[in-house]
């Protein structure tokens, strides 16, 4: 009797690419719904044409070059799912089915399809059309948050995804079941807390060193900044943005795979979506913001190397690294 | 827990002359000789070696090429076992000298479960040993062969002095897992040189050097977590003793040697009853809901086995050591050796056949991996042949555990990839031993689950 034979290990855990799709696409429905409801048929439009659109084009380019079909896999369905919550519902049914096409055409096969495109291909198709068709693109307003009900639905939403930032819900059971990695939301949000809180206490401290106050106790009662809510946050803690935390930040290929990368990238995303929210508006700097953010990955990733386990200990790296610095001659080695 | 013993009488055994890393033995028997239990069948004069005896009474049928549980064909003698108990008179072992019990344990084929001869990593050439460790974390306690929890525990603590004693070395521990409740318990509160133990949990920094302090004691018994893989040793040590182990050296170079439960039990009774090292206790997996636990003699078939314990549905696939690091047999003619530890069936319908597909960089191979490396980089550079990147990116440290493979999406053969990487490293680089290669120089630190 003969039996199978293969290279170990002979085990493996239940979850798939097409899991990990799948899941997202789960948890994005809620936000669909409430955006049917709150925009009608023109949000149906919109989500369908692009999802239509980005899997038709997979199929076709798959059939085309003679590759295995993978629209199985839900990868196509998920992008154009997440860019259609990206298109203001004004906007004319030919923008999702052109997104949708870009996105998969030119945003993913172009650079090689699944796992090896460099940009999210989401952003990648939107920052395209916003600026070939800014007319079609701008929406009609940006949200922020007056109120606590402005959480659960949100009236000033220009996009799909601002209606409601309460339905993104399903992204933290992602991040629970471990479908999405913690470190970059978490350093990504914190940072968009972070920053503003601390202009907020630079601004109180420049503003007493301009009346030459003296007492220290005063510049320390400006501590209690940290604790008063920013005018910009109302701004910041919009729809978009946390979708962009949960679901465009963390798009596995436009990241660092490192533990420590991760974080960097999450804080980078974070720096660099407030600058552009700060100057300009968060819904754009969302995205502008993460997109550039990418561009960093693979440079952080060559920096946060993990070091091998036996080797160095943190002081004798610290000192390699210091030593690596000094030029030649001046160098003395005291440890070899 | 509940050890059976196999009793059946198969219609052959087989005993492979090389159940250990280094030089296959000569045999020292013809066929349609009668050999006893004990008698020595197979030996060698090389160092890189261990002897090899005979665990049944019978007439030898012949000596020739048998598959080998390792995937390979070993010259093996071939038994057909007789019902009678007759062994050769065994004596034991009083007062040896280190020189002298070293020899013992070469002569009485005692191995560690991971292929490397007890006395290569006790006595190692040019070496000095000052700490022995008994690694028992990853094989479940042979309570087949004592009576008592305190019976296993006193024994153990006799075995760890006997194998101080042949390394010359001046310290030892036993490290156990942290939830192998059994163990724990048969430990605690042991007595020790008139000293109480108690079982130590290693945590954060707190190494075995800090208890060898609080206890004030040469022995300690410690606890940690459950690490396996194929290629843990230098891992296990840094983790215990907190001495690193650089790349292509193993254990010993930092003076430290790392023994298995089983081999410190046959050294056990080799030293106190004279019995070489002739049976082993393994788990079943698969077999039924639960995970059993036998005792068989080396050199029973697979197939006896199976048979033997009743097994009679349809089999897809048999897995030695474990179904995370273990190899697959292509026929159930293989016997048990010393280095077996677990025999694993699974049915046909759970066999996985799944294509891979791209990496998507999901990084969760980075997340479990152990020793802290980029297990889906490694992988991408071995596919496409860039070795020497592979050891910029510190490939000498995986520890082949499959931990990486396992929790893949995309379900890439990453294991695979990084052994076939090491395997051309080590050929590329000649001296290099990195670990999973069968044709290093005997101390290869790769071993079974």
């Amino acid at each position: 009797m003969t039996y199978i034979i293969s290279a170990p290990p002979h085990k493996k855990t239940s979850t798939y690419f097409r899991t990990l799709n799948l899941s997202k696409i789960i948890a994005l429905i809620p936000i669909c719904l409430v955006a049917i409801y709150f925009f009608g048929v023109p949000a149906v439009q919109i989500i369908l044409a692009s999802v239509l659109a980005a899997v038709l084009t997979e199929l076709a380019i798959q059939k085309a070059f003679k590759h295995k079909v993978t629209i199985k896999d839900g990868h196509a369905v998920l992008v154009g799912l997440m860019l259609a919550l990206l298109i203001p519902p004004e906007a004319p049914v030919w923008i999702p089915v052109f997104g949708g096409f870009f996105a998969i055409a030119f945003g993913k096969f172009v650079f090689g399809g699944v796992g090896s495109y460099i940009f999210s291909p989401v952003l990648v198709s939107w920052i395209f059309m916003r600026s070939a068709w800014s007319n079609h693109m701008t929406p009609l307003s940006i949200p922020n948050v007056g109120q606590l009900s402005d959480f659960m639905l949100e009236n000033g939403a220009g996009l799909l995804i601002d209606v409601s930032p309460i339905a993104l819900i399903g992204g933290l059971y992602l991040i629970y079941r471990k479908y999405i990695d913690w470190r970059i939301p978490l350093a990504f949000f914190a940072t968009m807390i972070l920053i503003p809180q601390t202009l907020l206490f630079l601004a109180g401290v420049f503003d007493l060193i301009q009346h030459g106050v003296l007492n220290p106790l005063m510049y320390l009662s400006q501590l209690f900044a940290f604790l008063s809510i920013s005018p910009e946050l109302p701004y910041a803690m919009v729809g978009i943005l946390f979708f962009g935390i949960i679901f465009l930040a963390t798009d596995t290929p436009t990241t660092p795979v490192t533990k420590t990368g991760r974080l960097i990238y999450g804080v980078l995303c974070g720096v660099l979506v407030f600058i552009y929210g700060y100057f300009g508006n968060y819904v754009d700097g969302t995205l502008y913001g993460i997109f550039l953010a990418s561009c960093a990955a693979s440079f952080i990733e060559m920096n946060t190397r993990p070091a091998p386990y036996g080797k160095d200990s943190l002081p004798e790296k610290v000192y390699k690294r210091i030593m690596e610095k000094i030029p030649e001659p001046l160098r003395f080695e005291v440890i070899k | 827990m509940e050890i059976k013993t196999l009793d059946i009488l198969p219609e052959k055994m087989v005993i492979p002359l090389k159940q250990h890393h280094g030089a296959v033995c000569e045999p020292l028997v013809k066929k349609g000789e009668r050999v006893l239990i004990g008698q020595k069948i197979g030996d060698s004069r090389e160092y890189f070696a261990s002897a090899v005896h005979s665990s049944v009474c019978g007439e030898v049928i012949a000596v020739e090429n048998f598959p080998h549980p390792g995937g390979n064909k070993v010259l093996s003698v071939v038994i057909k076992p007789e019902e009678s108990d007759e062994c050769v008179d065994l004596k034991p072992f009083k007062d040896l000298s280190s020189e002298e019990l070293a020899d013992m344990i070469k002569d009485s084929g005692i191995v560690e479960h991971h292929g490397a001869p007890t006395h290569t990593v006790l006595r190692p050439v040019g070496k000095q040993i000052d700490t022995v460790l008994i690694n028992s974390t990853s094989s479940e306690w042979i309570g087949g062969k004592y009576k008592t929890p305190e019976e296993y525990a006193y024994q153990m603590i006799d075995a760890l002095k006997l194998l101080m004693e042949t390394a010359g070395a001046s310290k030892g521990a036993i490290v156990l897992r942290t939830d192998d409740k059994d163990s724990i318990e048969a430990f605690e509160g042991i007595e020790v040189d008139n000293r109480k133990l108690l079982v130590a949990p290693l945590i954060g920094g707190r190494k075995i050097d800090y208890y060898f302090k609080e206890q004030e004691s040469d022995i300690v018994v410690v606890s940690q977590k459950r690490i396996y893989g194929k290629n843990i040793l230098n891992f296990f040590t840094y983790n215990v003793t907190g001495k690193r182990v650089g790349p292509g050296c193993n254990p010993t170079d930092v003076g430290v040697a790392v023994c298995g439960v089983k081999s410190a039990k046959a050294l056990y009774d080799a030293a106190h009853e004279g019995k070489p090292y002739l049976d082993t206790v393994i788990s079943l997996e698969g077999f039924s809901k639960d995970m059993d636990h036998i005792k068989v003699k080396i050199g029973t078939l697979f197939k006896d086995i199976i048979e033997g314990y009743g097994y009679s549905g349809e089999i897809g696939k048999i897995i030695t050591n474990g179904v995370r690091t273990g190899v697959a047999q292509y026929t159930d003619q293989v016997p048990v050796t010393k280095g077996t530890t677990r025999i694993t069936l699974q049915k046909p319908e759970e066999v996985m056949k799944e294509e891979f597909i791209d990496c998507i960089h999901c990084a969760r191979c980075v997340d479990v991996c152990p020793v802290e490396v980029l297990p889906s980089r490694l992988a991408i550079m071995a596919d496409m042949g860039k070795f020497d990147e592979c050891r910029k990116l510190h490939i000498e440290n995986c520890i082949e555990c499959g931990d990486c493979s396992a929790v893949c999406p995309s379900k890439i053969h990453i294991l695979q990839l990084i052994r076939y990487a090491k395997n051309s490293i080590g050929l590329a680089y000649g001296g290099i031993s990195l670990g999973s290669s069968e044709k290093s120089n005997g101390s290869s630190t790769s071993g079974g689950e």
